[in-house]
């Protein structure tokens, strides 16, 4: 059953088209991210679903509502959403308790609900503080826990974690992931950041343009993405030339199965997707040899750059591989890719 | 093709973004009230004969007056720029000593009404008078309006853009004037703004010292019921304040001062003074002895010259009650104020649009107007349109002060909205709350302290008023200001000096919370 649904909506600031025909359903009780690069009209998307903002064209239904059409617009405090902004937005002039109580009826704002709802992103004990006494990670979780208790239908999350540290940033994303599931919340999570899409998302919708180019699990939108720039997008790409013969394309990496979901129109050019962790390095073995150009340690992986000595056109491979053995600029590698590996066709 | 092109378009047109239609209702009818003055002359006007005003305007007195008026206000006004902005530099911006003391004792002068200070200089020294006078008196009564908010612009601007100017290789003069020039040149012009209006319509201070401008000419003519004449200069005073307000308009611009990164307030290492610290500092005890120590001090002098008499019981009598009326009056004045600024602010820190701007800017027309033509619109109007209604009475009193300081209530009310930004509002409304609800809940909860700031502003500058409150105070009424010019206009100084004390005290406590509110940042952590 599906929770949100978005259809051929438009919007535009004076002459600048931002939104130009964004479809898109919610499905009840998923969080859905929508992967955009900065500019690409994702905030605008979500302030439209809260009501802060007008469509040009288009409409969005929440639950059974249609909220905006022609004709038709409702009032933010009448969609029943729970908004949580980048910057958190809490009230500065009001306890963590009188903030997570705000939209509460007046007798509901203190007491068993306001608490329990503090205990579940962990901050009981900390009702009576002031948000400038937070840190920032609480004060995402006191916006969340103001956006849940309002019961909303559907709770907006504008790059909530953006502003935090790496290793807090983690950490609150499992625990939303997991408030989330428990309270089988819906959710549109908007974001520029593809890690947080695809771990924290049961649907990706990759914004571009103006329009969502791609809307599937993540897994879709990693191994199988609609085109080359979508590739790039979701993760980093190697994007080689290949010719396809039946169910095998033959690329500079040698000959490799292809993806049977791949679609490549008849012809036998293509362009195929090889991501880095498809490819392995080996001592010297007889594979594809190669020299290293750049080298990025991780800790938990290593990205290789490398060149294949027999390319004419000295193309660039990316290459990840699990942990970090030391390679010095200039030494020999053998790599070897494994399929099977997604294709479209080539222009 | 094209009919699909033409419904889109219908679709388009039929969902403009709502316009907010009360809140522009209720800023128009503001604007409406505002404007009665203007309206006023121009029936007056109209009644004369355009010739006949031709006749009255194209004189020579007209043109000795345009040349006292403008050179006084030019100097004033820029000395007052200079004044403001670099006392605002020193205490914002510099390890000067006592920073904090001087913060609060520069504001001060703000509450000493403008005819006092030029009593305390003309009664003490007679070169005090004319045009050397009027410069020295009025520099030193209006230079906090410029003060103030520098000091608040000064206070929010990143310091780490004057940081970034001196890596890049600006020395520290050129990094004071491109950049923290730059940061506060909003606040400057703002400021300059006020004081030059405020010098339009002035007429106390320069009726003691013997400065004629239009305001003191339409005051007389005013009062010898020449109404002709004084219409006639009247509106040669108000293309003055149009001049004025459409030269801080192009100076200005409309360009917006962008700021990247978060608002996170940090405090950057002041700039060391190092040996020029000490003539700094006197230059600061130079400038609180005149603006602050020679006012007060004269009025204590003349004080304690006639102690027996001053301190008699009738006296003390008429004291108190002159007080009581003055702070009942301000406190009436200053809350109706800062309640019709509200809506206009609202509308000009959340909506734009042309319209708006001009609806906001047209509002300070009447700091410019002499407070006498202000009064007799109000009882112009009273009497025509209302068959008396409230004339005669205080409340036409206290309607006529909430006209004349609207603008600056419009400044603090702006200027505590900044800190609340829509998004809090618009996070209310998703949290379910109605437009009025986040308005109490939200909005209001969040400028109170500005709100605060307006009413002071409104209060103190409704407790030193003197013209429109000589024309409409209640019979049998007096306030400290009327009372305190009626023994001035007698030479009776001793008996003059308490009046003034007390009025000082009373506006003295709104200027030093005035002070406490430009000093906080700009933005509420969290």
């Amino acid at each position: 059953m599906r929770q949100v649904a978005v259809s051929g909506l438009h919007k535009a600031f004076g002459v600048h088209p931002v939104l130009t025909g964004v479809d898109l359903e919610v499905p009840a009780g998923s969080l859905t991210a929508i992967l955009g690069p900065s500019g690409s009209g994702k905030t605008t998307l979500l302030r439209l679903l809260a009501g802060f903002e007008r469509a040009d064209a288009g409409t969005i239904s929440i639950g059974d509502a249609l909220v905006d059409g022609p004709g038709v617009h409702l009032a933010p405090e009448r969609r029943r959403i729970g908004y949580v902004p980048q910057e958190g937005s809490l009230f500065p002039h009001l306890t963590v308790e009188a903030n997570v109580g705000f939209g509460l009826p007046a007798r509901e704002r203190r007491g068993g609900k306001v608490t329990s709802m503090l205990e579940a992103v962990g901050l009981g004990g900390l009702g009576r503080r002031y948000p400038h006494q937070l840190s920032g990670g609480q004060q995402q979780r006191v916006a969340l826990a103001r956006a849940l208790a309002i019961e909303p239908a559907v709770v907006l999350l504008d790059e909530p974690f953006a502003s935090l540290d790496a290793h807090l940033r983690a950490s609150i994303r499992a625990d939303v992931h997991e408030i989330f599931r428990r309270a089988g919340t819906t959710a549109v999570l908007v974001t520029h950041d593809q890690d947080e899409a695809l771990s924290m998302a049961d649907q990706v919708a990759a914004l571009r343009d103006g329009k969502i180019a791609q809307c599937g699990t993540p897994e879709d939108l990693y191994s199988r993405p609609a085109d080359a720039a979508l590739a790039s997008f979701s993760g980093d790409a190697n994007l080689l030339e290949g010719v396809l013969n039946g169910h095998v394309v033959k690329t500079l990496l040698g000959e490799l199965p292809l993806d049977p979901a791949a679609a490549t129109g008849g012809g036998d050019q293509v362009t195929v997707l090889i991501r880095p962790e498809q490819i392995d390095l080996e001592p010297n073995d007889g594979g594809i040899t190669a020299r290293v150009t750049a080298y990025g340690y991780h800790g938990h992986d290593t990205v290789v750059h490398v060149r294949p000595e027999h390319d004419a056109e000295g193309r660039t491979i990316i290459v990840r591989v699990a942990g970090g053995h030391h390679l010095s600029i200039g030494s020999p590698v053998t790599l070897r890719a494994r399929g099977p590996v997604f294709a479209w066709p080539r222009d | 093709m094209a009919a699909g092109t033409l419904t889109e378009q219908a679709v388009v047109a039929a969902r403009r973004p709502r316009r907010p239609v009360a809140l522009l209702t209720v800023s128009y009818l503001v604007a409406a009230v505002l404007a009665l003055p203007l309206v006023f002359l121009l029936i007056e006007a109209h009644g004369v004969g355009w010739s006949e005003l031709a006749h009255l305007i194209f004189r020579p007195l007209t043109g000795m007056l345009l040349w006292n008026t403008v050179r006084l206000t030019v100097v004033v006004t820029v000395a007052c720029a200079v004044l403001g902005t670099g006392a605002a530099w020193c205490v914002e911006r510099t390890d000067l000593p006592g920073r904090r003391v001087w913060a609060v004792l520069v504001v001060v002068p703000l509450a000493i009404p403008d005819f006092v200070v030029s009593f305390g200089w003309n009664s003490l020294w007679t070169w005090a008078h004319g045009f050397r006078g009027a410069v020295i008196v009025m520099t030193l009564a209006v230079y906090p309006l410029v003060y103030l908010p520098v000091a608040a612009s000064l206070r929010s601007a990143d310091p780490g853009q004057e940081e970034v100017a001196r890596s890049l290789g600006s020395g520290r003069v050129r990094t004071f004037v491109r950049i923290t020039l730059g940061q506060a040149k909003g606040a400057i012009l703002g400021g300059c703004l006020l004081v030059a209006l405020v010098l339009l319509a002035e007429y106390g201070a320069f009726e003691i010292l013997g400065y004629q401008t239009f305001t003191t000419e339409i005051f007389t003519e005013f009062n010898g019921y020449s109404f002709a004449a004084s219409c006639a200069l009247s509106l040669v005073l108000v293309l003055l304040s149009l001049l004025v307000l459409a030269g801080e308009g192009m100076l200005r611009g409309r360009g917006r001062v962008a700021r990247s990164g978060p608002m996170a307030q940090r405090i950057s290492p002041p700039q060391q003074l190092g040996w020029t610290r000490w003539p700094v500092l006197a230059l600061f005890a130079a400038l609180v002895l005149a603006a602050l120590g020679v006012p007060v001090g004269s009025a204590v002098y003349w004080m304690a010259e006639g102690l027996p008499p001053a301190l008699s019981g009738g006296a003390n009598v008429s004291l108190l009650n002159a007080a009581g009326h003055t702070a009942l009056y301000g406190g009436a004045a200053a809350a109706l104020g800062t309640v019709m600024a509200f809506p206009v602010a609202l509308l000009a820190i959340r909506h734009s649009g042309r319209m708006r701007y001009f609806l906001e800017r047209s509002t300070y027309l009447v700091l410019g107007m002499p407070g006498v033509v202000i009064a007799f619109a109000l009882s112009y109007f009273t009497e025509r349109y209302a068959a008396g209604f409230g004339y005669g009475t205080a409340m036409l009193l206290i309607v006529c002060y909430a006209i004349m300081f609207f603008p600056l209530a419009l400044v603090g009310v702006k200027a505590s909205l900044v800190r609340a930004p829509v998004s809090l509002d618009e996070m209310a409304r998703s949290l379910g709350q109605r437009r009025l609800a986040v308005l109490g809940r939200v909005t209001v909860r969040l400028a109170g302290p500005g709100l605060v700031a307006a009413f002071c502003l409104v209060f103190l500058s409704a407790v030193t008023e003197l013209t429109a409150t000589l024309l409409l105070i209640p019979t049998g009424t007096q306030t400290l200001a009327t009372q305190f010019w009626a023994y001035e206009s007698n030479l009776s100084y001793s008996q003059a000096a308490p009046f003034a004390l007390v009025m000082i005290i009373i506006a003295a406590v709104p200027s030093y919370v005035l002070g406490r509110f430009f000093n906080r940042p700009a933005q509420a952590r969290g």
